[in-house]
Formats: C-alpha cells, structure tokens, sequence
C-alpha cells in the first residue's frame, strides 16, 4: 500500500498583487481520505484549491498530485480530478442534461456517463429542465454531477454544501463516505464549518491567515479537544479557594462562587475535592466541561490569528 | 470497508493530442451555443440586409432603374451597402455573445480545471465565431441571389431576368469581406476575454464603428478594423469602371489580418501565463 499523499504542497505561497494570501503551506492529503480543509472566510481556502487545480500559478513553493507536479503535468494530472469552485460554473439556457453533456464531451468520455452521475445526484428526474429554472439546491447538485462525471480518484470540492437544504447535506455526506469507503476515493472538501466536516472527514486541516493552524486525522483533533477540557467547580467563595491550595493557583474565576480549573485527570479531580472538603469549603458542584470541536477550531484560528 | 490505494493510483494518464482536445472542444463549444443570441443573431443578420433591399426593390424598384441599366448589379450593390455598413456592429454583437456566455456562466474556471490545455478552448472559441460569422455571410449571399431571382419572378418589370446575377463578383467580394472583418473578430475577442461584462467591449465596438464609419476619407482609415468591410466594398466596382480593378487583397484587408493575428497572438499569451480565476 502506498502511504504518499495524493496531494501534497510544499511551502506554497501565493500573492494577489501586494496581499499575501498563503504562506508556505504544506498541505497533506492522504490517499483514500475524506480531509475537510477548514478555515474561516477570507482564511485562503478557495485560493489554495485554486492552486490545486492549476488555476492561479504559485507566487512559491510546489503542487504535487498523485505524486507527480502540477506544473508539469496538468493536463494529464486533472484527468484524474473533478472538481467544484464555489459556485457552480452552469450555462442557464441548456438543460440539465446538456450542461453534464458539454463536459462530457470536453473530457471525451462515454455518452452513457451524463445519464450515470445525473442519476447519481438525483437529477434525472429534472435533467431536460433549464437550469434557469432550477433552485439553488439543485445547481449545486448538477455542479457535484460535473465533478463526479470523470469518476475521478480525487474530488475537489469548495463548500459542497453551499444552497443543499438539510436532507441534501445528509444525501451528500452519504455519497462522499460511500465514494470513500466503497470505491477508495480520495476527497478533498473545504467548509467554514466544523460541524459540517467533522461528521465525513477522517482527516482535517486548519487554514488561518493563509498558515496551516493544524493538520493532522480528525482523531488527533479530537484528542487536542481532550486537552482543553476543564473541571467547573461551584462553592462559596472562588477567590478564598484558589488562595487555599497550590494547585488552583492556576485557576480561573469565572463567578463568585465558580471556578474553573483545567481538567488533568479523574484522579486529580477526586484530590481536589477532598482538599477543598479537608480546608473547610463547601463543594456544591464538580463536573468537567469538554470545549466542543467547534470551539476547538476556533481557538485554533484565533491562536494562529494571535 | 478501508479504502485501499495502489502504487497504480500515482501512474500519470496519458494526454490526448492537441487536434484531439480541440475537437472536443468545438464539440462542447458547439453544444453551448443551443437556443443563443449568438445564433439567432447570426441567422437574422444574414436576412435582414436581404429583406430590406428585396423590399425596397419590390415597392419602388420602378424608381430606381432606369431602362436598359442592369437591375442585378444595383441590386446587389445596394444590399451589400446595407450589409457593409451593419457588418462590423453584427461582428461585435456576436463575439461579445459567444464569449458571453463562458462569461455569465463563470465558465472559464471550470473549463481551464478540465484536462484540456488552454490553446484549445482559447482556439475552439475563436473557431466558433469565425464560423458563425462566415456563417452570416455566406446566408446573406445566398440570400441576395435567391430573392433577386424573386423579384425577377414577380416583378418581370424590372427586367432582372434580362441580365446574369453577377455570381463570380459576389464570391470574390464574398472572400475579401470576409477577409476584412476579421481585424474586428480578434479585437473583440480579447476585449470579451478580458472585460468579463458585455457593455464595455460592445461599447468600445460601437465606438470603432462609429469612427470606422466617420474616418473613411482618411488616409489611414485602413488600419481601424472597423472600417474594413466598407472599404472593401469601396474597392468593388460592380460594374466596369474604366482603370479600376478588383484586388485579390487589398492592403487594408492586410492589415485586418494583421490585426487578427495580432490581437489573437497576444491574447493567448495573456491567458497562458496570467492566473485565470
């Protein structure tokens, strides 16, 4: 089994005129993954798949796909890719079908593919309407059907769920973890979301200010979320207890009667409690509180905005 | 199930020559223009100069000639008057409704993430408004001869029927007109390119035109595009005139050429190198 990414960057940095957007980024992206590239407005998401695609040249640094650089082999390298830019590229006077049809031809495959990924997205119902009459859902749909026409070991998509009503989002997360998990495609997803890509994604990466706050599986992710786990204890004077003992000199007073500690181990946690029992003060209440994935994620583009 | 990924997973896939990627090009190119403006617009200009002059000729003809004078050569020569003068404002109209509709579709990202270099779409358009326009000119031509022989059938008055349809002239003027719009084809090709909305390379067209139309007594009116089609039609005598002869190329039909080579040139290299979304 081979373990190189499918799609790496080495020290990428990219410039619109005088604003840096990227700064050496060093993108990572395992083969046969669902890595959801996540960063806030502005982060530099769009302009790093851009990159990938071979839309905008580098200010620095390198693209490789499959192995094999960008630069060189662009043209063969995206035979191999599908991909979806923001809002889908769709020509309002050609139907459904004449749409897919248009991109079929131009990537020379078998007829019989339109028919394939139109059914595959739920279009075929509506696939000889004009696209001027379809809803934002729908368009979103037909544009996933023009990434998916190639059947392409890498899919690129930029905020796939951009316009997809709730039974739409479910419906594309499905079909993501089934190209995953039953065909080993590789996907690569960009959202401002983290509750969007933590329920698909097996990898993640943190994009903030054009620098990579965190790349990693969203296993490690989760485990950096543990870490930033505190115990919240309710008594009757916060100050009076952190002045007590050492080990809540570090301690947070949230309230008069709250403090917040950060959370080592349910060892140290019945410690603690026995200590303050022990020193005269009253325990009311002692739970740990996990910061969730989301506050994670923001706490990590915040750091790296810092 | 785990995904499983193979050493095969990293093998580069072979790229399909040039003339290929461009035939599927213009396939996709040609799908693209069902139910446009560009077509439609192609189509109703080649029949409107026709039409005008068919109805001028019908109701008034009697007027115009006089006795004994050929009827197809004023005929003809009015009709390609009318054509001359709205040949390069349709010129604009259509490369500005081609490229439109990359355009509005913001089409132009998903094309160039497409396994298909920029040569070809950057050619395969081109191709299409070259043939949409020759297109409208050929429709006109056939046109013109189809309706004189009409108006000879229903207006035997005229005494068209009297004298040849002038065939081998309209051909050759067919070829030089053609030849002289392109300057314009390349000019607004890459204004449409580049300036992503449709007001401002019809503007700047219709600017052209206008001058085209204002300069032609100007020595050097030959190196505005816009002015081509009427001066090849200037340079056309339709019937003998004493020491005036037909150019195969004139040289302003030169310098549209050059102009198209020019403006296509430079605007591929333009596209080749600047980033495109």
């Amino acid at each position: 089994m081979n373990t190189a990414p499918l799609v790496e960057t080495t020290d990428l940095s990219f410039q619109f005129g005088e604003r840096p957007v990227l700064h050496g980024l060093g993108l990572a992206v395992p083969a046969g993954s669902i890595y959801g590239f996540l960063g806030p407005n502005g982060a530099g998401k769009s302009t790093t798949l851009r990159l990938l695609l071979g839309l905008l040249r580098p200010g620095g640094g390198t693209v490789r796909l499959f192995g094999h650089e960008l630069a060189r082999h662009r043209v063969a390298l995206l035979s191999r890719v599908g991909a979806l830019i923001e809002n889908p590229s769709l020509y309002d006077h050609l139907t459904g079908h004449e749409n897919v049809e248009a991109t079929r031809r131009l990537r020379g495959l078998a007829p019989a593919r339109t028919a394939a990924v139109l059914a595959q997205v739920g279009l075929s119902a509506a696939a000889h309407r004009p696209v001027k009459g379809y809803s934002l859902g729908m368009k979103q749909r037909l544009g996933l059907a023009l990434a998916l026409l190639p059947d392409p070991d890498l899919l690129i998509l930029d905020e796939p769920t951009n316009g997809l009503d709730p039974a739409g989002i479910s419906d594309l997360r499905a079909l993501l973890r089934q190209l995953r998990e039953e065909h080993g495609k590789t996907i690569l997803l960009s959202s401002h979301l983290i509750g969007e890509v933590e329920k698909v994604a097996t990898h993640v990466g943190v994009i903030q200010q054009g620098r990579l706050a965190f790349q990693g599986s969203l296993a490690e992710l989760q485990a950096r979320q543990q870490t930033r786990a505190e115990l919240v204890l309710e008594t009757a004077c916060a100050a009076t207890c952190r002045g007590l003992l050492a080990e809540l000199r570090t301690a947070t007073v949230a309230a008069p009667g709250t403090l917040r500690v950060p959370f080592q181990s349910r060892e140290h946690t019945a410690a603690l409690a026995q200590a303050l029992v022990a020193a005269g003060q009253p325990v009311f209440s002692l739970h740990c509180e996990q910061p969730t994935l989301e506050d994670t994620f923001l706490h990590l583009t915040e750091t790296a905005s810092n | 199930m785990n995904p499983t990924v193979s050493t095969a997973n990293l093998t580069l896939p072979a790229v399909p020559g040039p003339f290929v990627q461009l035939g599927r090009s213009l396939a996709a190119d040609a799908l693209k223009l069902r139910r446009t403006a560009a077509l439609w617009l192609t189509l109703a200009s080649g029949v409107l100069p026709v039409l005008l002059n068919f109805c001028i000729f019908y109701f008034k003809g009697h007027l115009l000639l006089k006795p004994g004078v050929d009827g197809w050569a004023k005929y003809a020569s009015m009709s390609w008057q009318t054509a001359a003068v709205l040949l390069p404002l349709f010129v604009v109209l259509l490369t500005s409704l081609v490229v439109g509709v990359e355009n509005k579709a913001e089409g132009w990202k998903h094309l160039f993430a497409l396994p298909v270099g920029r040569l070809p779409v950057w050619l395969s358009k081109l191709l299409i408004i070259l043939g949409l326009n020759a297109l409208a000119q050929v429709l006109f031509v056939g046109l013109l001869l189809a309706a004189g022989h009409l108006l000879a059938t229903l207006r035997p008055e005229l005494h068209l029927q009297q004298f040849a349809p002038p065939v081998h002239l309209l051909g050759r003027l067919l070829g030089r007109t053609y030849l002289a719009t392109l300057g314009i084809v390349g000019v607004q090709y890459v204004l449409g390119k580049w300036q992503s909305g449709f007001v401002l390379p019809v503007a700047a067209g219709m600017a052209g035109w206008v001058a085209g139309l204002t300069l032609l007594r100007w020595e050097h009116v030959g190196w505005i595009p816009y002015a081509g089609p009427m001066l090849t039609l200037l340079t056309t005598p339709f019937k003998p005139v004493p020491g005036m002869a037909m150019p195969t190329v004139a040289p302003h039909e030169w310098y549209q050429l050059l102009w198209f080579g020019t403006a296509t040139v430079l605007g591929y290299a333009v596209l080749r190198w600047r980033n495109l979304a």
